[in-house]
């Protein structure tokens, strides 16, 4: 406190005022009409993440070095992220603030160099739990039906899980090739979901082998079988001997199981699975060539997985439909086919094909691979549970309309992707919880939801409800950033195996990043809406208002003195504070 | 050592050999080459310094407010319209009795634009409570640099050094660098009084109401006035330790002159010449050159100034509706003296344009042939 000297002569005074103490017993906070307050939002990859993972948490701790730190974060949302930072088509890269000002955050290649990095250290995550007495069955071993295990198995309760093929994993294991995501890589985190105490039935087909009524010990269900049937071509000759489906290849290949293709194999189609065959044949020593009936604009498949084709030097043939597969000796030899042009968009956007009249020609071929689309074989399940157009129709919640039977992954009403399969499975787990306690789960959702698109947070459902921090409604956008502050700087990619080596081995493509790299790529994140201590509030402060407390922070405004001027809020480059109106 | 080095450069070795702590500037030709020069010596880290970018010369100076206030050596350097913009904190600067040195390349201030050299935007701020010099050639550019430091840490006022555009900023000259340990002794770190210290707080330049705030002015105009006296022995230590000096005025072959030529800057050594060549002739002609304009060296123009018929001064700024900015100080300062001489008044070589030994011809002449000093200010090398 600083005490009042009256002067009386010009000779006594200091050349120039300075009080003789602090000043801070003035509390010029009372000045304030307006207030700023840190206020975390959501940033748009989280947002746009439907396995619901904390990654602008996770690129702040690889920034720092914290990688594995980072790991764990992901891991409590996703037991996939050596998986997905391999296949997942990233949405959260399509959201991130970043590619309107240079180029996406390469999120998905960080994805995998955490979890690659936690698999070198073999790292496992263990889990606190009470052990529950319910026991839950989980039909299918695929990404959603391995996700609802695994967050059940941590919250205490006993899974089965029942798989119709010899091997888990669902369409990551029979669907995708090797050199996308390489078996060991799949089975390491499928282990640690089993060795959390989750019981699995393989060989165990629904339908075949059981029927959803046997499952009277398990109050609880889940469905999640996946799209493992083909479309057919529905033209003559689909039976002849050299035509198969594009599941039904990439299976077998997958299973190690003898596949004769002759020299010049025609794929149908233009999604995935698709080009997922003409890779895997190309592999095989084949010459394939894709068959797909609009053009490389309208075609479904990631565009990744469309260059890396074209790298390879996989034809494609657009605007061709086949219509007639002719067999000679009863083995196919020719595929007749039909030239397209584009007519007017369907209801999707894209553009059909419209059929030339009189463009037949024909394609010498050995083996024709038909990969059109697939859809679920739901002909076990009983009326009831509430079927449209051959899919599931479940609640907010992932529930079916027969009690305690809940459903995810492809066979439901949501895009057929594994990070979706992923964030259905961890619904099902929460609101399966709900349904075993009883508990009331309507008004959940406000804590849980990240951004509006759908994504839960399951470590925040696992936090009481008291310790949960509030979640901000508002999703950050570019134009609530303060640019100034960020510099251009290019995107880190992954290098990829030379194309050579990659013809005639199913070795992986993609080689994943340094950790230098990482690091540097990670410290391109925006941290949209998330105060990350760039300490820009404490540096333009001009009351000193903004207190640091140790390292990790946070930041804390000290309303005694913040004048409530704003500088603060405008000059934080990633929207972290707001301004609101002072109650008095 | 000598070095041949611009003006500009000049400067940033002066700021270097004075060990500044924090450097703020913001680039503006023609004073962008000491920056630039600065930030390569701090970054090879020649020089030890924080350097600050910043958006505005009136960031730039608030950066050496902030920076002084806690105790550190400060600089900055601008120009014409950047100094013009550094108004406000320039007050701030001197009314917190702080000690910052700034160098400015004197240039023209548009409207029309123009980027050549004259004196108006540092005469502009004469008011400010900055000591100003005004350098010849490139070695008093870095000698005075030095010195400045000097003199503002003991006084506790800023100080600003003035150097042509062009003339002095971008030719180059021999420069003896003085060697860094002499330099050292000459200038010791800086010990402020008070400093701005987180472990000891205290509130700097609060509110002063109307019962004290005339003291703290009265202590400004003192600390001004005291400026001279310092500037001088400064300048003497100066010259013992370098074996250059400089004075507050240099007066050249003014003895049983008839007439004295008043100039600054450049200008200064343009009428060398002149007056060498107008004694060759039988002319009783000297030249003065202002090197100290604030505070205003009253005493010793008037003492070299005394016994001559008649004084011309030459002037390249302008107050408009006033003329000439050096010629009205003279004369203001010597208005109470009825000994002076009368004071004529010229105006040359606005926005660049070369005061040539023609033009300061025309001034002598001009002087000469009439019997008192017209009303204003005449302007001379004017297209013809």
């Amino acid at each position: 406190m600083s005490e009042q000297i009256i002067f009386k002569r010009e000779e006594d005074m200091p050349y120039q005022p300075i009080s003789t103490g602090s000043m801070t017993w003035n509390k010029t906070g009372s000045w304030r009409y307006l207030r700023p307050r840190f206020d975390n939002k959501i940033s748009p990859c989280n947002e746009g993440c439907p396995a619901g993972q904390d990654i602008e948490g996770a690129m702040v701790l690889i920034g720092k070095g914290k990688v594995l730190e980072a790991w764990e974060l992901f891991k409590q949302e996703n037991p996939f992220p050596a998986v997905c930072g391999r296949v997942c088509f990233h949405p959260c890269e399509s959201s991130c603030n970043r590619k309107d000002f240079d180029e996406a955050v390469s999120i998905n290649a960080l994805e995998r160099f955490m979890a690659d990095a936690a698999s070198r250290q073999g790292r496992r995550l263990s889990f606190k739990r009470e052990k529950r007495k319910e026991k839950i069955a989980v039909i299918g071993s695929g990404p959603a039906g391995l996700t609802c295990a695994y967050h059940l198995a941590r919250m205490g309760y006993g899974v089965t899980v029942f798989e119709a093929f010899p091997v888990l994993g669902g369409m990551l294991r029979v669907g995708i090739p090797e050199y996308r995501l390489p078996k060991k890589v799949l089975e390491e985190e499928i282990d640690q979901i089993l060795d959390l105490g989750v019981k699995t039935e393989i060989n165990t087909r629904l339908g075949a082998d059981f029927l959803l009524s046997d499952l009277k010990e398990y109050p609880a269900v889940f469905l999640a079988m996946g799209n493992h049937r083909s479309k057919s071509l529905g033209i003559p000759g689909e039976d002849s001997a050299g035509a198969m489906s594009g599941l039904e290849f990439l299976r077998n290949v997958s299973l190690g199981k003898e596949v004769a293709l002759g020299k010049r194999v025609a794929v149908i189609g233009g999604g995935n699975t698709a080009f997922d065959a003409a890779r895997s044949a190309l592999r095989l020593g084949a010459k394939p060539v894709i068959l797909y009936r609009r053009t490389r604009e309208e075609m479904p498949a990631f565009p990744g997985e469309i260059l890396e084709a074209e790298e390879e030097g996989i034809e494609v043939s657009y605007l061709v439909s086949p219509t007639r597969l002719i067999a000679e000796n009863g083995k196919i030899s020719r595929l007749e086919c039909l030239k397209n042009r584009l007519g007017p968009a369907d209801e999707d956007g894209r553009r059909r094909p419209v059929a030339i009249k009189g463009s037949n020609f024909f394609l010498e071929v050995d083996q024709v691979i038909s990969a059109i689309g697939e859809d679920a074989d739901l002909a076990a399940l009983p009326k009831r549970i509430g079927l449209k157009e051959n899919v599931i129709r479940t609640d907010e919640r992932g529930a079916t309309k027969q009690k305690g039977v809940f459903a995810g992954g492809d066979i439901i009403q949501q895009p057929r992707t594994v990070v979706h399969a992923i964030g259905s499975g961890k619904r099902a787990a929460i609101f399966i919880d709900c349904f075993l306690k009883g508990a009331k789960w309507e008004g959940l959702f406000d804590g849980l939801r990240i951004g509006e698109r759908g994504s839960l947070s399951i470590k925040r459902y696992l936090q009481e409800e008291n310790e949960r921090v509030p979640l901000s409604s508002k999703t950050v956008r570019l134009k609530d950033l303060n640019l100034d502050y960020f510099d251009y700087k290019k995107r880190k990619k992954m290098p990829q195996a030379q194309t050579s080596k990659r013809l005639g081995s199913f070795e992986e493509v993609n080689l994943g990043l340094s950790e230098e790299t990482a690091r540097e790529e990670a410290n391109r994140c925006f941290n949209c809406g998330v105060c990350n201590l760039c300490d820009n509030c404490y540096i333009f402060c001009p009351d000193v208002a903004i207190q640091k407390q140790g390292e990790d922070g946070p930041n804390v405004i000290d309303y005694d003195h913040c004048k409530g001027c704003g500088i603060c809020v405008e000059e934080c480059p990633r929207d972290a504070l707001v301004m609101e109106e002072e109650r008095k | 050592m000598k070095k041949i080095m611009v003006g500009n450069h000049a400067v940033s070795w002066g700021v270097m050999l004075a060990r500044a702590e924090v450097i703020s500037a913001y680039p503006i030709t023609p004073q962008t080459t000491i920056v630039e020069e600065l930030s390569v010596l701090c970054a090879d880290e020649r020089l030890r310094a924080k350097f600050i970018p910043v958006e505005s010369e009136h960031s730039a100076m608030a950066c050496c407010v902030g920076a002084a206030a806690a105790g550190v050596r400060t600089f900055t350097a601008t120009s014409g319209q950047g100094l013009a913009l550094m108004h406000e904190m320039l007050h701030w600067a001197s009314g917190a009795r702080l000690p910052i040195v700034m160098a400015t390349v004197n240039r023209a201030l548009g409207s029309p634009w123009n980027i050549w050299g004259e004196q108006t935007d540092a005469l502009a701020q004469r008011d400010t409570g900055w000591l100003q010099f005004y350098c010849e050639n490139n070695q008093e550019v870095l000698d005075t640099t030095i010195q400045a430091f000097k003199i503002a840490e003991e006084i506790l006022l800023p100080v600003m050094l003035n150097l042509d555009a062009f003339f002095l900023s971008h030719t180059a000259e021999p420069v003896e660098i003085p060697e860094q340990r002499l330099v050292d002794n000459f200038l010791p770190r800086f010990e402020a009084p008070y400093r701005l210290d987180p472990q000891d707080p205290h509130s700097f330049g609060c509110l002063t109401p109307p019962d004290y705030f005339m003291e703290f002015r009265y202590k400004m105009q003192q600390a001004m006035l005291k400026g001279k006296e310092v500037s001088r022995r400064v300048d003497e230590d100066f010259g013992r330790a370098f074996g250059r000096k400089y004075g507050l005025i240099d007066a050249y072959r003014c003895e049983g002159a008839d007439l004295v030529l008043v100039a600054s800057g450049t200008i200064a050594s343009t009428a060398r010449v002149v007056v060498d060549a107008l004694r060759e002739k039988g002319r009783k002609v000297g030249v003065v050159k202002v090197r100290l304009f604030r505070p205003f060296p009253k005493e010793e123009l008037m003492e070299v100034v005394k016994d001559a018929e008649k004084v011309a001064v030459v002037d390249r700024n302008v107050s408009f509706g006033v003329g000439g900015i050096f010629a009205h100080e003279l004369r203001a300062a010597f208005c109470n003296d009825k000994s002076r001489p009368p004071v004529f008044s010229y105006i040359a070589g606005l926005g660049g344009r070369d005061v040539t030994p023609q033009v300061l011809n025309d001034v002598v002449y001009q002087t000469y042939k009439k019997s008192e000093p017209d009303e204003q200010s005449v302007w001379v090398g004017m297209r013809s």
